[in-house]
């Protein structure tokens, strides 16, 4: 499957939803498109990995260098990793990336009350 | 006006029949024989004035005294060139007698003499100084400014040009001598349309043309033939009125053109202009001036090369220095290229260059702004344009920036960071001065439909082709490209040699022999990548005072040498941790609180298990890494308890000790991602099959990690780094 990223609006906000595999390949063409977004300063915006097929630590790397990005220009983030993708949300949690940035498991859960680590679903 | 009158007018300006215009201009008479009686088929209406009588009927014996008739007869029995011309003496006065044959008679034309200016003896006498200086000119403009000056002094005109058209005959001025009161039109370009294509075709058989004076009344030919005549070998053929018309709004009263033509080509003029009145160079003049115009246009081919071959050397030498200069700082190659007393903005004509080296844009002279560079040259290697003489025609959204770039070089930098090499010229304003405005034409209506009249206005106007540079020559395009070779191969041996370095640090890193430790099983099993890109694994061995050891297996995101380098730190910053026995949770904060401090944005998985042999108490931190897998005669099962976060990740973490017991028979596995996250299933997946084949495995670590690779077959995408751990 070809790596793709596309930009969608979630919730009224700007949205990317990464399909394919996220790793140290394809991982510049998400931080470009990141890049793109952040140029138009969104409040708060969300990486949707529901179609993403794998990530390994350099995606992972690449997600938490977003995230800490985003939180310096006083920006919001939200991560969808839903537990139906089994390989990536394992991967999240294992990382325990919900440390430095909101993961939820559905677009349906973001923005309103969600706390900062990911315990309802 | 309407359109459709415009077009029937351009219409019947290309289809005008200017080989036979059925008259002839009024400087001399026109008489066609029959051969070989010589017997008057058609002549000028004014024929009676230069003869002194009627023509009409008559033979030319009865219009020539014997000797000069001998003289005739005589030329008519070779080639008729070597006869031209023949000074004869008629009733009006000396005559130049001119022969030629066309539509199967014979053509004369008698021009007096009287009314020709003569350049005189003594100009005739420098001929061979003149075509002497013509043939030592070095370079096409000498050639060029030689012959308008020698055509000049030659014919008296107050203008001569030199003209040359380009490919698609616009024509340019490239030399010119005249009367000093006059404006200069050197540098001039002309449209195509000035000179239609079939006068062209003329031109290109018939090498001199004359109009003594522009204003004159056309003479009919009177014929008992029924058809027109063919006059394009007649020097006295009445021209175009669109011509004539084209003149009178110039200023100009009389004009000559004599063909250049390079090896059957039309290459250019020798356009020659008049003011002051009429002008009529005499027969022999004018020969003499065609003579000049055809010895240059024999010239030329070697002048043309000459003047492109100074350029292809003077490229060559700078590559070839660029070259070298890139070969000798593979690693600085930004700075090789644009740096040095050479950089690429002196590899060729161009008013600006840009350099993009690893994604870093680098500009040169004057060039669009930075922000605009990189879009347009990725637009015009994306579209396989990349060399243009006109970007904007190409690129419409470039239109804006014809100032800097109306003429685009670029060439690509493989190495995958979309980085090129672009050259940038501005756009060159070709101005053309007209006699008045093509746009607010005129259409005379005649008997044979609307006929256009292009330049009814005395004012000058000015019309730009704009957005053109330059075009870009063949060697130079070769020279960028062989440039672009070089860079490429530069960085292509930076990234060979990184990778070596990588892997020299790696293998340092992994393949140290195992410290015994009394009471400690160990085994390790590391599977470097099928590429030959490094990754960033590593395992480590600490023993500890008391016989305790401590064991660790770590990643480090990212491949190559910078995370080569990151996972030797990480490894020696730990260890120094591990040797302060304060437990495996207090050396993994110590180990993130370096990563935040000294690595930002890097990230680390780490777990790191102690063991007492003597006892079998293991203790256990995990940042991020896979669970430490434990075999008992149960079965085997992932230690989940006490994970923290991936190291990198929060600036101050805190790490838990978790406790288990290693009994007899027990192994540990530590495993990297390498192994178990490609599978068919994914990563749960791959866990699970781990767990079932350890759980059937054999008790001996190394028996056990072997069987563990074999039933796992991991591809070789990922290094794989495998620990085994059991008391003795």
């Amino acid at each position: 499957m070809l790596f793709d990223v596309e930009r969608t609006t979630v919730a009224g906000r700007p949205g990317l939803t990464v399909r394919g595999e996220l790793d140290l390949a394809t991982a510049p063409q998400l931080v470009a498109a990141v890049d793109a977004l952040l140029a138009s300063a969104p409040p708060a915006f969300s990486v949707d990995l529901t179609p993403t097929t794998f990530l390994d630590s350099s995606g992972a790397r690449e997600l938490v260098r977003i995230a800490r990005r985003a939180a310096a220009e006083g920006i919001t983030v939200h991560i969808v990793a839903p537990r139906s993708n089994g390989p990536v949300r394992l991967t999240v949690d294992l990382l325990d990336l919900g440390a430095v940035v909101p993961i939820v498991g559905s677009a349906a859960d973001i923005p309103a009350g969600i706390s900062r680590r990911d315990a309802a679903t | 006006m309407t359109e459709p009158v415009l077009d029937q007018a351009l219409l019947n300006c290309a289809d005008e029949p200017i080989a036979i215009p059925g008259a002839i201009q009024p400087h001399g008479a026109l008489l066609a024989l029959s051969e070989p009686d010589l017997a008057v088929v058609v002549a000028s209406a004014n024929a009676a004035d230069v003869f002194g009588r009627s023509v009409a009927g008559s033979t030319l014996d009865e219009l020539l005294d014997t000797g000069d008739l001998a003289r005739v007869r005589e030329g008519l029995a070779g080639d008729l060139a070597e006869v031209a011309p023949l000074s004869v003496r008629l009733a009006g006065g000396d005559v130049d007698l001119v022969l030629h044959r066309a539509d199967g008679l014979l053509l004369t034309e008698w021009e007096p003499v009287s009314g020709a200016e003569q350049a005189g003896a003594a100009w005739h006498r420098r001929l061979p100084v003149v075509l002497q200086r013509l043939s030592a000119a070095a370079t096409l403009d000498e050639l060029t400014a030689v012959l308008a000056r020698d055509v000049r002094a030659l014919t008296g005109f107050d203008r001569v040009m030199v003209y040359r058209f380009d490919a698609e005959w616009n024509g340019e001025v490239i030399a010119e001598d005249r009367s000093p009161d006059l404006e200069p039109f050197l540098g001039l370009r002309y449209p195509a349309s000035d000179i239609p294509a079939q006068a062209r075709a003329l031109y290109t058989t018939n090498w001199m043309r004359i109009i003594p004076d522009a204003t004159y009344t056309p003479v009919p030919l009177g014929s008992a033939l029924g058809k027109p005549l063919d006059l394009s070998g007649a020097m006295l053929r009445s021209v175009s009125p669109v011509h004539l018309e084209y003149l009178a709004n110039m200023g100009v009263r009389s004009s000559m053109s004599i063909s250049l033509i390079d090896r059957g080509r039309l290459w250019g003029l020798i356009s020659c202009h008049h003011y002051a009145g009429p002008h009529r160079p005499s027969y022999t003049d004018r020969t003499a001036a065609e003579f000049l115009g055809r010895t240059a246009s024999l010239l030329l081919h070697t002048a043309v090369a000459e003047g492109e071959q100074s350029g292809v050397v003077e490229t060559a030498h700078r590559q070839a220095e660029l070259a070298g200069a890139v070969g000798q700082a593979p690693r600085a190659l930004s700075a090789a290229l644009t740096g040095g007393d050479v950089t690429v903005l002196d590899l060729l004509p161009a008013a600006g260059a840009a350099v993009r080296i690893n994604g870093q844009l680098t500009l040169l002279g004057t060039t669009p702004p930075a922000d605009r560079v990189v879009p347009l040259v990725r637009a015009l290697l994306a579209g396989g344009t990349p060399v243009t003489d006109a970007a904007s025609r190409v690129v419409p959204e470039a239109a804006d920036l014809a100032g800097t770039a109306s003429g685009v070089l670029a060439v690509d930098v493989a190495g995958g960071r979309e980085d090129f090499l672009a050259w940038f010229r501005p756009e060159t304003l070709r101005e053309v001065t007209w006699g008045g405005n093509p746009y607010a034409s005129k259409i005379a209506q005649t008997d044979t439909g609307p006929r256009l009249s292009p330049r009814r206005s005395f004012a000058s106007w000015s019309e730009t082709v704009r957005q053109t540079s330059r075009p870009w020559r063949e060697h130079e395009v070769a020279a960028a490209r062989a440039l672009a070779d070089s860079v490429t191969q530069a960085a292509l041996g930076r990234v060979a040699d990184d990778n070596r370095l990588a892997i020299t640090l790696q293998r340092t890193l992994l393949l140290e022999e195992l410290p015994k430790v009394p009471g400690v099983a160990l085994a390790a099993r590391y599977l470097p990548s099928a590429d030959d890109v490094v990754g960033g694994d590593w395992y480590d061995v600490v023993p500890l005072p008391g016989g305790r050891v401590s064991i660790v297996l770590g990643d480090v995101a990212g491949h190559g040498l910078a995370a080569a380098a990151i996972t030797a730190q990480l490894r020696h910053a730990l260890r120094a941790h591990l040797l302060r026995a304060l437990g495996p949770a207090a050396a993994l904060d110590g180990l993130n609180e370096l990563i935040g401090a000294l690595l930002p944005g890097e990230l680390a998985t780490a777990v790191v298990v102690e063991l007492d042999p003597a006892d079998g108490r293991v203790v256990v931190a995990n940042a991020g890494h896979l669970p430490v897998l434990h075999a008992t005669p149960a079965g085997a099962e992932y230690l989940m308890q006490g994970r923290g976060p991936a190291l990198g990740m929060l600036d101050a973490a805190h790490y838990v000790d978790t406790r288990i017991q290693l009994a007899g028979d027990d192994r540990l596995l530590l495993l990297s991602d390498g192994l178990v996250e490609r599978g068919a299933g994914g990563l749960a997946a791959g866990l699970e099959h781990l767990r079932e084949v350890v759980t059937a495995g054999p008790a001996d670590p190394a028996a056990l990690l072997d069987a563990v690779v074999t039933a796992l077959n991991p591809p070789g995408t990922d290094d794989v780094t495998l620990l085994g751990i059991a008391r003795t």
